[in-house]
């Protein structure tokens, strides 16, 4: 469904050139809940929003349900951006003045819907992530936990084909960090396919795979439930 | 190490026969830890001699008699002490991967490097059974021991995931000597 060809990306800092992906070939299945770990620099995040359509690769093609990334125009490029995935961050990214509500509707508020159509759409899927008592409070008035929720809800709005994940966990204490994994998994046994970034292996033991980046290339790829030996 | 007590706490909660001892011991810790009968025998027969431990016979058809074991009044003032009382000793580095890294040829650092790597792995896919467990767990009806076994598994992902950032370490300080040619001759 998700496929990397050869991708690599590098980066100018100053004088040098950093690659901080070299040479990833990659494909991640339909319902798959994929793991990326690796040291921080590793490339994790750029190899994230390089699926997310966020960034361009400097070699190499990805393609997302068969359609390029590239070759396409940013009109074009924007529209999947904002249908095909949904991104949720390690410091959660919530509008500060927003509150709740309107954070999750957030992605079809800039798409020109009116917010009379998409209030009922946001507070269903708050309430199906126990967030509707929530809904009108701002950022500032939730704890961690709350607001990667409230991140989540955001991003499955539109529906994606993919949920990317870049350290989901990160900022939140072990016992928070467990609930929103728990989220997770629940939202991949529904059918989504979940793209996550960690360097926390027991957040990573939640996929059906995981893969470890070393120095902008792809090391290992375990895949969950064979032999263990 | 504990046997003595995990033995004196099963029998606390119940009267049992020695298999169904060991049944109960797989049950809540089996995860972490195996016995075999000869260590839950031999164990029970040093706990009768202390007097912790009695034992009574049922006879049995056709069948040599079935020993029902219980706890004595003095093995549980023991237990309850135990209980009490805080565990002084780290977690012992008795692991046979440090004996392995320890006789590895330290001439040939490549070789280390991928038994670590392998050794990740394996950590991981571990660590994902222990969370599949935990998820049938959390579905399942939740009651007191329930809780108790999800708080192991967690302890046994936290150490796992202590392990595997250990081996992250070495990985990094065992490339680092061989840029520098410490290693590599
Ligand atoms: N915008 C950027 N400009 C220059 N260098 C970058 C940029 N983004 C990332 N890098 C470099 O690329 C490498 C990989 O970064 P990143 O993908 O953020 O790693 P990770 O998420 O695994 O910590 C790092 O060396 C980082 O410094
Ligand atoms: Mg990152």
């Amino acid at each position: 469904m998700i496929e990397l060809k050869n991708v690599s990306k590098q980066y100018r800092q100053g004088a040098r050139a950093v690659y901080a992906l070299k040479d990833v070939s990659l494909s991640i299945q339909k319902g798959e809940f994929l793991s990326i770990m690796g040291a921080s620099g590793s490339g994790k995040s750029t190899l994230l929003n390089l699926v997310g359509g966020l960034d361009q690769p400097s070699a190499g093609e990805v393609f997302i349900n068969a359609k390029p990334l590239h070759g396409i125009s940013d009109s074009e490029l924007t529209l999947i951006r904002r249908r095909q995935v949904g991104f949720i961050f390690q410091f959660f990214n919530l509008l500060p003045l927003l509150t709740a509500i309107e954070n999750v509707g957030l992605p079809l508020l800039v798409d020109g819907l009116p917010f009379t159509r998409v209030k009922p759409m946001a507070e269903a899927i708050l309430h199906k992530i126990g967030l509707a008592a929530r809904a009108e409070h701002r950022p500032e008035q939730l704890s961690g936990g709350e607001m990667q929720r409230v991140a989540i809800a955001r991003a499955l709005i539109t529906n994606p084909a993919v949920l990317l994940a870049d350290e989901p966990t990160g900022n939140l204490d072990s016992h928070t960090g467990e609930e929103i994994l728990l989220l997770l998994k629940s939202l991949h046994e529904q059918g989504q396919t979940i793209i996550m970034v960690t360097h926390d292996s027991k957040a990573a033991a939640y996929g059906t795979r995981i893969i470890t980046l070393k120095d902008g290339a792809l090391s290992q790829d375990v895949a969950i439930g064979g032999p263990l030996a | 190490m504990s046997i003595k007590y995990a033995l004196l706490g099963i029998l606390a909660e119940k009267d049992l026969h020695g298999y169904e001892i060991k049944t109960s011991f797989d049950d809540k810790v089996g995860e972490f830890w195996s016995l075999n009968y000869g260590q839950i025998y031999s164990t029970l027969e040093r706990l009768e001699k202390e007097d912790l431990v009695t034992h009574d016979r049922q006879a049995q058809d056709k069948r040599p008699d079935k020993k029902i074991f219980s706890i004595t009044a003095e093995g549980r003032k023991q237990l309850e002490e135990w209980l009490a009382e805080p565990v002084s000793k780290l977690r012992a580095l008795r692991d046979e991967f440090f004996i392995k890294l320890m006789f590895m040829d330290s001439n040939n650092p490549t070789a280390i490097l991928e038994l670590i790597e392998k050794q990740k792995a394996l950590y991981l896919k571990q660590m994902n059974r222990l969370t599949q467990r935990k998820l049938a767990l959390k579905k399942s009806a939740y009651n007191r021991h329930a809780l108790i076994s999800e708080l192991l598994i967690d302890a046994g992902l936290f150490h796992s995931e202590a392990d595997i950032n250990w081996l992250t370490l070495c990985e990094s300080k065992i490339k680092a000597a061989m840029t520098k040619n410490k290693l590599s001759r």
